[in-house]
């Protein structure tokens, strides 16, 4: 027992220094205060750690900074947006977006066709980029005339901030769906499939010829046909599926708003890092660099769909009843009313933000440690964090484990984003503010450890929530008549000298490994 | 040659080729520009207004984000120290210089004196931190560091002396270098200083200091064992950088006379270690290239795409990083031989040489 204290002595002082910070900040203010304050802090922290797990799964396990991750809890929470407030330009969106990805889920088809191409030399060189443009000039093709009813960014009567408004207000009217008027719904869809096949098989010809039996498992045909078939059944059965999305209970769309958003950012994650992060694992600057241009190019691409202003995403019925019964002050009547507050020790709760949020968090938390710690693939991750050379020359397909990480973490981004959007809103700057937030809770709790995540994401909402309350209230510096009371602006910058100190005081974090 | 001069000069002719052709193609500049515009030479001379001025004002940004990007070579691509508050260093210069004119009414050679003073205490507060923390620790602190400095400085508390969020407006400029007046002079000016700094680095990086810095880089465990107090080095690295970059800041203020909050942030220092990256890093004129290259771009495509030119930006510094990795002069250092044989073999072709 003495031997762990001993052991790791300046990290208990650390803790117990924060620990009586935090005590001695909660008795100078009342009851219900500093109650909703710890709660804000809890989830601010939650939303923070869904972006910092990700990123330190990823900066263990690949040693990438991804700097674009802030960026992808913007994209999820307007994804999130998108499917709950407009439902109909989802299913729009959702056909030609699964036929695309259709073709490249015969990955392992495609793969044993090359074998039998028994061409060489320059055709053979050409035919991949071949492919490629006549897939590319398929696609433009049949794409150009498929009919998307879409917001319009331009015209304030039909922008995302007014569709937001009158969602929040229940007035919400879709507008008519446009109907097929150049080419008919089967060329669209035959057009677009062909185009992501080729696309499929010219991509899989960029390999070499490996010249083994590659035997298909059914599983690829399985994925491809599910993918295909859901796709032509949302471009021909679009006005149905609409109607059916507005029809259902709003709970049910927010839970598919979230399930999308995350579905998105695992597929983003996937080909980001297939495709540019990969060919870079031996220059580490140049994948921070990467990462900063695709977080810039991530920004435009937001502006220009959904827009610059600032708009908040509905919350769903569950946790924005408001008539009778509310604010709940009883277990039961929060059940039977789905308030939006309750009344706790005098002071009033938002259920949505400050415990729903928390215990997603926390629901995450468990679950992605249960699959580090008893999964097979989360004995592959905890081993190559460790030692990534040796997990490789044991024989295990470390590039499959490390794509299928990295659209992890961008997942867990896009769920942190999809969460925020109805309590802190949407903006084309939420990611960077987050992101930072999420460097300084990584760097306090241990770059690469998985609790460390955890920790510094409570201790920095904590800490800001705090001094944002003592902002209000004021801060008496002792042996002085002076009360000094921050101003908002400079709440971040109390997180940043935690971490400094911590930093200075233990170089690894709080709970990294030693070196 | 003349038979007069004497080897060494002969040397340094021939090895700066490039460097001496395009400083004096930047010297006559501004008359070039004036004289196809139209303007007679006095009238340049005079800064009328014109295209003329208007290249050199574009020079001029060209020449401050040069020093502040060969600044950050230094730390980044000589030392390799990889820091993400090295903006710090600049607004740090740009802010000082620009309250001391404006709220305390010094005069500018004073100003310059607290500004390098300033500057290598800001180095020292890096330095405090560099025997404890390494690598990517490092750069996370110094972006902390950097952060609390951009979030006092936005913040309303010194609200009166910064501007907070608007930024530090109307500076006072002395009169024989104000930018809007006597341009010219400013032209000159900024070309020497960078000059000024560039052989100072070349010079630092040559000597036996510089050399070990570079072995730093390499390898510290191994510049250990040689026996170098490695701290020592990157303390000289730091304090050299910092002067420098806040030197950059005070030209940025006395050019622009109003100082921004966003030099604090972590976009300029990501501008920096862009200008490096599209240069090369490590090699001192891949500053001076990048610099160029970065800030035409940037103004090309504001210029004519508007709004989605940070799009096409981010495209381009992904397409820099897959297929340039060393950036523009490391690229062509590479391949200088091949391109030496070839023009070789081309001239043979053309039986203009044996």
């Amino acid at each position: 027992m003495i031997n762990v204290i001993r052991k790791n002595l300046v990290l208990w002082l650390t803790i117990l220094v924060l620990v009586i910070f935090f005590v001695m900040a909660a008795r100078g203010m009342d009851t219900e205060d500093w109650v909703i304050t710890l709660l804000r802090g809890l989830s601010v922290g939650a939303v923070t750690f869904l972006v910092a797990s990700g990123f330190s799964l990823i900066f263990g396990l690949l040693d990438v900074l991804n700097l674009a991750h802030g960026t992808m809890f913007m994209i999820g929470a307007y994804v999130a947006w998108t499917v709950y407030v407009r439902p109909d330009t989802f299913v729009d969106l959702l056909a030609p977006g699964l036929l695309l990805v259709s073709g490249f889920m015969l990955s392992g088809l495609w793969d044993r066709l090359r074998e039998g191409i028994r061409i060489d030399g320059f055709l053979r060189k050409a035919l991949p980029w071949m492919g490629l443009m006549l897939a590319a000039v398929i696609v433009v093709l049949v794409f150009r005339r498929f009919p998307i009813t879409i917001w319009d960014v331009g015209n304030y009567a039909q922008s995302p901030v007014t569709y937001s408004f009158m969602a929040d207000q229940g007035l919400l009217v879709l507008p008519e769906g446009e109907p097929f008027e150049e080419i008919s719904p089967a060329v669209a869809a035959i057009g677009l499939m062909a185009g992501s096949l080729i696309a499929g098989f010219s991509l899989s010809l960029f390999k070499k010829s490996t010249q083994a039996n590659l035997k298909v498992g059914w599983r690829s045909y399985l994925g491809f046909f599910m993918v295909a078939l859901v796709g032509l059944a949302a471009l021909f059965l679009n006005d149905g599926l609409t109607a059916f999305l507005t029809g259902i209970n709003s709970n049910w769309l927010f839970f598919l708003a979230v399930l999308s958003a995350v579905s998105f950012g695992i597929l983003l994650g996937g080909v980001m890092e297939s495709t540019l992060i990969r060919p870079l694992y031996v220059r580490p600057i140049y994948q921070l660099m990467l990462t900063i241009g695709l977080s810039a190019i991530g920004i435009e691409v937001v502006r220009a769909i959904w827009g610059r202003p600032e708009f908040v995403m509905p919350k769903p019925a569950m946790f924005s009843g408001t008539g009778e019964g509310c604010p709940a002050t009883t277990l039961a009547d929060l059940v039977q009313y789905h308030c939006s507050t309750i009344e706790l020790l005098d002071g009033r709760i938002r259920v949505y933000n400050e415990i729903f949020i928390p215990v997603v968090g926390l629901v995450v938390l468990i679950t992605v440690w249960m699959l580090l710690q008893r999964s097979k693939l989360g004995m592959i991750i905890r081993a190559g964090v460790q030692d990534g050379e040796m997990v490789e020359a044991l024989g295990i397909n470390v590039r499959r484990v490390f794509t299928l990480v990295f659209a992890l973490g961008v997942g867990l981004a896009a769920l942190g984003g999809a969460l925020a959007a109805p309590s802190m809103g949407l903006s084309n700057v939420m990611g960077e503010s987050l992101l930072l937030n999420a460097l300084i809770a990584l760097a306090i709790g241990g770059l690469t450890s998985y609790p460390g995540a955890a920790l510094g994401s409570i201790l920095v909402g904590l800490l800001q929530q705090f001094i944002i309350k003592y902002g209000a209230i004021g801060i008496p510096i002792p042996f002085t008549e002076i009360i000094f009371k921050p101003t908002p602006p400079l709440v971040p910058a109390s997180t940043v000298l935690l971490m400094v100190i911590i930093l200075l005081l233990m170089p690894n974090g709080l709970l990294g490994r030693k070196e | 040659m003349t038979e007069k001069t004497s080897p060494t000069v002969n040397s340094f002719v021939s090895q700066n080729r490039g460097l001496i052709l395009s400083l004096l193609a930047l010297v006559v500049l501004p008359f070039i520009v004036g004289l196809f515009e139209g303007a007679s030479l006095g009238a340049v001379w005079q800064n009328e207004s014109g295209t003329s001025k208007f290249v050199q004002g574009l020079a001029i940004e060209i020449f401050i984000l040069a020093i502040y990007a060969l600044s950050y070579d230094l730390i980044f691509g000589i030392t390799g120290l990889l820091s993400f508050g090295h903006s710090m260093f600049f607004a740090a210069g740009a802010y000082l210089s620009g309250i001391l004119l404006k709220s305390f009414d010094l005069s500018l050679g004073m100003t310059l004196v607290w500004v390098l003073v300033i500057a290598v205490v800001n180095a020292f507060l890096f330095g405090i931190v560099l025997p404890r923390v390494k690598g990517i620790t490092f750069a996370l602190v110094t972006l902390g560091l950097g952060s609390v400095f951009h979030i006092v400085i936005m913040s309303r508390e010194v609200g009166d002396y910064t501007g907070a969020d608007v930024g530090l407006q109307a500076v006072p400029v002395p009169e024989f270098i104000n930018p809007a007046t006597h341009r010219l002079t400013f032209y000159f000016v900024a070309i020497v200083l960078l000059l000024v700094v560039y052989f100072i680095y070349k010079r630092f990086v040559d000597s036996p200091t510089g050399r070990v810095c570079v072995a730093i880089r390499e390898n510290e465990d191994r510049a250990k064992m040689l026996g170098f107090n490695t701290f020592y080095f990157k303390i000289v690295a730091l304090v050299l950088s910092s002067v420098t970059a806040a030197l950059a800041g005070t030209l940025h203020t006395l050019y622009q006379p109003i100082v921004s909050p966003n030099t604090a942030g972590l976009g300029f220092t990501v501008t920096a270690l862009l200008i490096i990256l599209i240069g090369g890093v490590g090699t001192l004129n891949g500053a001076l290239v990048g610099a160029a290259v970065y800030r035409l771009l940037d103004f090309g495509l504001r210029r004519y795409l508007g709004e989605s030119a940070s799009f096409i930006n981010g495209a381009i510094y992904i397409l820099i990083v897959l297929y340039l990795p060393f950036g523009i002069v490391g690229t062509w250092r590479m391949q200088s031989a091949k391109i030496t044989e070839g023009r070789k073999r081309l001239l043979k072709l053309l039986k203009l040489e044996k």
